[in-house]
């Protein structure tokens, strides 16, 4: 490297966002998450109609095609559902919900699972070992299966189902984290730190959890993405929330049953919201990880 | 190689065990069952006689001891719903949900790797960026949702395929088999297609990545500087040096579409156990949960004992003598 | 056309196309090779040696791309030949050993499976003949018995058996040129030696001509006929070995020369790499200097030191190995029973080859691995003995590490990482460290202004001087140094020895020098100490155990080291 390179100062975050700068899909995709993001945080703002206010509702415009114009000379662009909601308006709340419960969930889980594996790696020995088999135990489990089994028991609900949705994936984290953990505590500038000597937090928090990120910022994206999907099947399923969330895979559940007579459209445009934003979120993931995989740097 | 075996299955009955309690604890220490068992109407007598009779009045342990001690008989109690032994009515439902999870496994494998061998060996090829493009989708789209594109697709607008139910089974050993006529297939064919699709996104993916990693490596290049050929170097070589991960995966997600098939199963009208269990769940159905996840454990466990030994006949560096 | 020569490289050129634009790896090499002859291609990291190589046998991945020149064999075109034809030619005319022989074999597939795929690229074989020509393909590269060891997979495989196993393969079909990049670099000094040894008669026996690829001169002036020194994608030099070695024309050559710490007199500055670096900030009043336990005292010492590392057994397995149906996991005795004692201000050299347990001792000096048995004290006060947690002494002990890349944080500025052990431990205050870190910044060699860049901004040897002020800003009174230069260029390797040297001086350092590289340790250290299997088997003043070592093992060691001829 030239002294050139030293002319200013590249913070490692400058670096990364250089890089992934060069893919345009990913570029696209992360687009299309903030976008989708905003519109999710200023529903209300950005939505034509309030679809649970009932003064908008009116009956005789259930389940009309797309294009409709409704009483009140409102066009539907995406048609109304059988209750006679905007579908367009109800795609944006149930967005919300369902990025919501995504990251909620998601956060919860990082947040317990990179707790207990970067802390099984830095303790080590009986501990570690202990921490470790439970995780490796619950990730032999399908997430699927645990989450429906505990939504089961917890009974529906918002908090319950996130209880559910965290439980189910923090195990994820938790095995990446000590992973990259384990890696990073026997590189030379931990050693370095510990016989400098520095506390252990110092250790944790300044050089382990920072050098553990790359990795965990990866599983963060697809497990969010996956949250998001596990939510809407459990939904769909009728274990997921109360109708009184309508989330993206619940509108899809409502218009499962008018699929089949032709109103595909009830079912369809929610579905086609719930994969844009999923793949987009999955898009961002992918690259990151190309990214931070250092076997594939030449 | 025997130790290594015998630790092994130790450690798969540990972990059996282990299931068992907090299946036990999960299911039943988690609201009141006796509110299950009887109705709220019944008199105190009726009620202390139910709740010593099913052994509700004892410690935890015990009734625990007393579950483990049935289970080991096979008993699994009988179900709410159906009113029949519990682990009668699993078996009689189990091959349909194993036919199903087969098809969907093999079939992903089949057409799986081969792609995603092909996408890491020429990466920056169209062909490659295509298959990744629909592996991501593969990997993001949700089950339930393919399902119902395939039913509006094939079942609805072309008529192609039937929209659900086995159709058509013939009897072998007197466990039904749908695989085994035309109509059976065409029924089998839409529901494994649609549990086929995410287990085929991350095969491909796996392969792909598996495949990049191998041919930028020093045995690719020592191979191709001996002058072996492209094909020879992939078969002989790179296949060699992704067999670990891919069955690993192969043996987990066999697993874990056992579970995935709750979903395709409900949209399809599947009569396995998958669909059975999100019945018991909605109409918590107590013994059906809780057998349905003995075996989910019991097969899961299993089946990482298996790869675990897959392990060992593929990987020269664990066969000495057992010793890791 | 018997005089035409077998290889003949012209204007050869090499680009890669990378985000920061293109790479000239190889610009413009032209040479030629007789039949049989061994020639040398040397050069520091990045100038394009090994590319080179890759080039001739056609072997450049994406986004490197011959651009032009030409590479002719017995006068026949390989550049732009179709990738069916030059595969035709790898392997059976030109084939290729490459540096790291745990990297090149397949660990799934048996030694005789490999040979028999790469006899079958080139001929039409049956099963037997393929056994048979496999066997007396070990045979030939000396490895014993090999009609049992053709059944072997790689990991049963030491990395010398190892490399010869590749060696075999790239005789297999008795090729006019071989190139070897880099083939001894990843093995131990003996194992160098009887390789060396080997390949010299194998190739005059055969009559195969040879390109030998390293950046150590002296393994290949012990080799190779003619020489090309390169830099920066050019050959500076070309000729006969002694005469470029003896009487280099190029002052590229000279330099590389006089960077080796061979050919300088002991403790004096390498005539490379010397600097005007600033000198050390003084101690600082928060760690005043220790009061003096005595003229020639023992600062350090080392007492009955162990350490065993183990695979850790869980119950189950702890369970089945009591009924007898497995057998116990393999146990390491990493260091067995080391005493050693260092005096104020020395500097004492810890050799030994790879897993002879010289790095588990030096960080049990650091105070970063605690000893099972014995005890590590300074000025008396124990360091760490068993099963402890490290003592207030360990920050009196700091420790410099071999990979730069790998031992400073880089997601931390370099001047906080500078900055950050002083902090925790109080030995300047917040408002003090941007002017301690400048300080030292500037004694090593670097620009104070640098403190605010991230590592990945600095190359390998700006890295390791960063790395030599975190652990001074520690003012310690003992410096581990780890391999310190093992990874370096030769001509960055004497920039920081010649720091090393003049920073022990000023500070007064007590050095603990671990290396696997004789001639460094010869030159920066006062005494020496040879490890081999955990112990020490000799020590004493550097000079009298090198020119007249005692034990065996050492005897073997210092006989395998490759000489630079010298100029008569």
């Amino acid at each position: 490297m030239s002294q050139a390179s030293l002319a200013k100062e590249i913070s490692p975050i400058a670096r990364f966002w250089a890089e992934f700068r060069e893919s345009k899909v990913a570029v696209a995709a992360l687009v299309v998450v903030v976008l989708m993001l905003g519109v999710a945080i200023f529903a209300p703002l950005v939505a034509p109609q309030n679809p649970y206010d009932l003064a908008n509702l009116v009956l005789t415009d259930a389940r009309r095609p797309p294009g409709y114009v409704g009483f009140g000379g409102y066009t539907h662009i995406l048609g109304t559902d059988a209750q006679g909601r905007d579908l367009f308006s109800a795609i944006l709340y149930g967005l919300r919900i369902s990025l919501q419960m995504g990251l909620i969930a998601g956060s919860l889980a990082f947040i317990v699972g990179v707790t207990l594996g970067i802390g099984a790696a830095y303790l080590g020995g009986r501990r570690e070992a202990f921490i470790m088999r439970v995780i490796d135990l619950q990730l032999a489990f399908p997430a699927i299966l645990l989450a429906l089994v505990l939504s089961a028991l917890l009974g529906q609900g918002k908090t319950q189902l996130i209880a559910a949705l965290a439980a189910a994936q923090y195990a994820y984290f938790a095995r990446t984290a000590h992973g990259a953990a384990s890696a990073e505590r026997g590189k030379d500038y931990v050693e370095a730190v510990l016989s400098t000597p520095l506390p252990g937090w110092r250790v944790v928090l300044k050089h382990i959890f920072p050098n553990c990120l790359p990795p965990l910022i990866v599983v963060a994206t697809v497990q969010v993405a996956n949250a998001i999907a596990l939510e809407a099947t459990l939904s769909f399923l009728g274990v997921g929330l109360p109708v009184t969330e309508p989330s993206l895979g619940m509108l899809i559940s409502n218009g499962f049953q008018y699929m089949l007579s032709g109103r595909y459209w009830i079912s369809i445009y929610p579905g086609i919201a719930l994969i844009l934003l999923i793949v987009a979120i999955n898009l961002v993931g992918d690259r990151i990880r190309d990214q931070v995989n250092p076997r594939l740097k030449r | 190689m025997l130790g290594h075996v015998l630790i092994r299955l130790l450690q798969a009955l540990v972990v059996m065990l282990v299931m068992s309690a907090l299946v036990f604890i999960g299911v039943y220490a988690i609201g009141n069952p006796i509110d299950v068992l009887i109705g709220p109407d019944v008199s105190q007598d009726i009620r202390l006689d139910t709740i010593a009779r099913y052994g509700l009045d004892q410690p935890l342990w015990r009734q625990y001891l007393t579950f483990l001690g049935r289970i080991l008989h096979g008993d699994f109690g009988r179900s709410f719903v159906f009113g029949m032994p519990v682990l009668e009515l699993i078996l009689s439902r189990l091959p349909a949900t194993l036919e199903l999870t087969l098809a969907a496994v093999c079939g992903a494998a089949l057409i799986g790797i081969p792609a995603g061998i092909y996408a890491g060996y020429r990466p920056d090829g169209l062909a490659a960026k295509a298959i990744m493009t629909i592996s991501i989708l593969g990997f993001s789209v949700p089950t339930f949702w393919i399902g119902l594109v395939l039913i509006i697709a094939f079942a609805v607008e072309l008529q192609w395929l039937p929209a659900g139910g086995r159709g058509e089974t013939v009897a072998i050993l007197s466990v039904e088999w749908s695989f085994l006529t035309l109509n059976g297939v065409s029924h089998l064919l839409l529901p494994a297609a649609n549990l086929a699709f995410f287990k085929l996104a991350l095969m491909t993916r796996l392969a792909r990545a598996g495949t990049r990693e191998a041919m930028l490596s020093d045995t690719v290049k020592f191979a191709r500087a001996a002058g072996l050929s492209e094909w020879t170097v992939l078969r002989r070589h790179v296949l060699r040096l992704i067999a670990i991960p891919l069955v690993t995966v192969f043996g987990l997600e066999f697993a874990s579409t056992l579970a995935f098939a709750v979903v395709t199963e409900t949209i399809f009208s599947w009569p396995g156990i998958g669909k059975l269990i999100i019945d018991s769940i909605t109409s918590l159905d107590r013994p059906v949960m809780v057998a349905y996840l003995m075996l989910v454990s019991f097969v899961f466990i299993m089946i990482n004992f298996l790869v675990d030994l897959a392990y060992v006949g593929l990987d020269p560096r664990l066969r000495r003598a057992g010793s890791r | 056309m018997t005089d035409a020569p077998l290889l003949e490289v012209t204007d050869l050129a090499t680009h890669f196309e990378t985000r920061a634009g293109v790479v000239k790896a190889v610009d413009g090499v032209s040479f030629s090779l007789a039949r049989g002859e061994v020639m040398g291609l040397v050069g520091e990291s990045g100038s394009g040696k090994s590319i080179t190589g890759f080039s001739i046998i056609g072997l450049i991945d994406p986004p490197g791309r011959i651009v032009s020149g030409s590479v002719r064999l017995e006068g026949r075109e390989l550049v732009g030949l179709p990738a069916a034809e030059l595969r035709a030619i790898r392997g059976k005319a030109i084939s290729m050993v490459f540096q790291d022989p745990m990297m090149t074999l397949n660990p799934m597939l048996t030694i005789g499976a490999q040979i028999g795929l790469s006899l079958e690229a080139h001929e039409k074989v049956s099963g037997a003949e393929k056994r048979r020509r496999a066997i007396a393909a070990l045979a030939q590269v000396r490895i014993p018995e090999p009609d049992s060891k053709i059944d072997f997979y790689p990991h049963q495989f030491s990395g010398g058996m190892r490399q010869r196993v590749a060696i075999a393969i790239a005789l297999l079909h008795r090729p006019k040129l071989i190139i070897c990049d880099e083939p001894t670099t990843a093995l131990d000094v003996s194992i160098q030696a009887e390789i060396l040894a080997e390949m010299k008669e194998l190739v005059a026996e055969l009559g195969t001509a040879l390109i030998w690829i390293s950046h150590d001169l002296a393994t290949v002036a012990s080799i190779a006929d003619h020489v090309c020194v390169m830099r920066h994608g050019k050959l500076v030099e070309t000729g006969p070995v002694l005469q470029v070695l003896t009487r280099p024309q190029h002052s590229y050559t000279q330099a590389l020369l006089d960077a080796l710490p061979s050919r300088a007199k002991p403790g004096t500055l390498l005539a490379r790499g010397a600097g005007t670096d600033a000198a050390p900030p003084p101690r600082l009043a928060r760690r005043p200097e220790p009061a003096r336990a005595g003229a020639g005292a023992h600062h350090v010492v080392v007492e009955h030191v162990g350490k065993r590392f183990q695979h850790k057994a869980g119950v189950l397995r702890l369970l089945v190995q009591k009924a007898g149906l497995a057998r116990p996991l393999p146990l390491v005795q990493a260091v067995d029973d080391v005493s050693l004692s260092l005096a104020r201000g020395e500097a004492l050299g810890l050799v030994g080859e790879s897993g002879s347990g010289k790095s588990t001792l030096g960080r049990m000096v650091a105070g970063i691995y605690a000893p099972d048995s014995g005890q590590v004290r300074l000025d008396g006060e124990p360091v760490m003995s068993a099963g402890e947690r490290p003592h207030k002494t360990t920050t009196r002990i700091q420790t410099i590490f071999q990979d730069p890349f790998a031992s400073l944080n880089p997601r931390m500025r370099i001047g906080d990482g500078i900055a950050e052990g002083p902090l925790a431990h109080g030995l300047v205050t917040r408002a003090e460290a941007p002017a301690y870190v400048a300080q030292w910044l500037a004694a090593v060699g670097l620009d104070p202004t640098f403190a605010g860049r991230y590592p990945h901004q600095f190359s390998g040897g700006q890295r390791q001087r960063v790395a030599i002020a975190r652990a001074l800003a520690m003012q310690p009174d003992v410096v581990v140094c780890d391999e310190p230069v093992a990874s370096l260029d030769v001509s960055i390797q004497a920039q920081i020895i010649n720091l090393l040297i003049r920073l022990r001086q000023e500070l007064g350092l007590t050095l603990l020098f671990i290396s696997h590289d004789l001639s460094v340790v010869r030159h920066l250290c006062d005494r020496v100490a040879i490890m081999h299997r955990g112990r020490i088997v000799e020590s004493g003043l550097a000079g009298a155990v090198y020119d007249n070592p005692k034990d065996a093992y050492t005897k073997r060691l210092l006989a395998a080291v490759p000489v630079l001829p010298v100029a008569t």
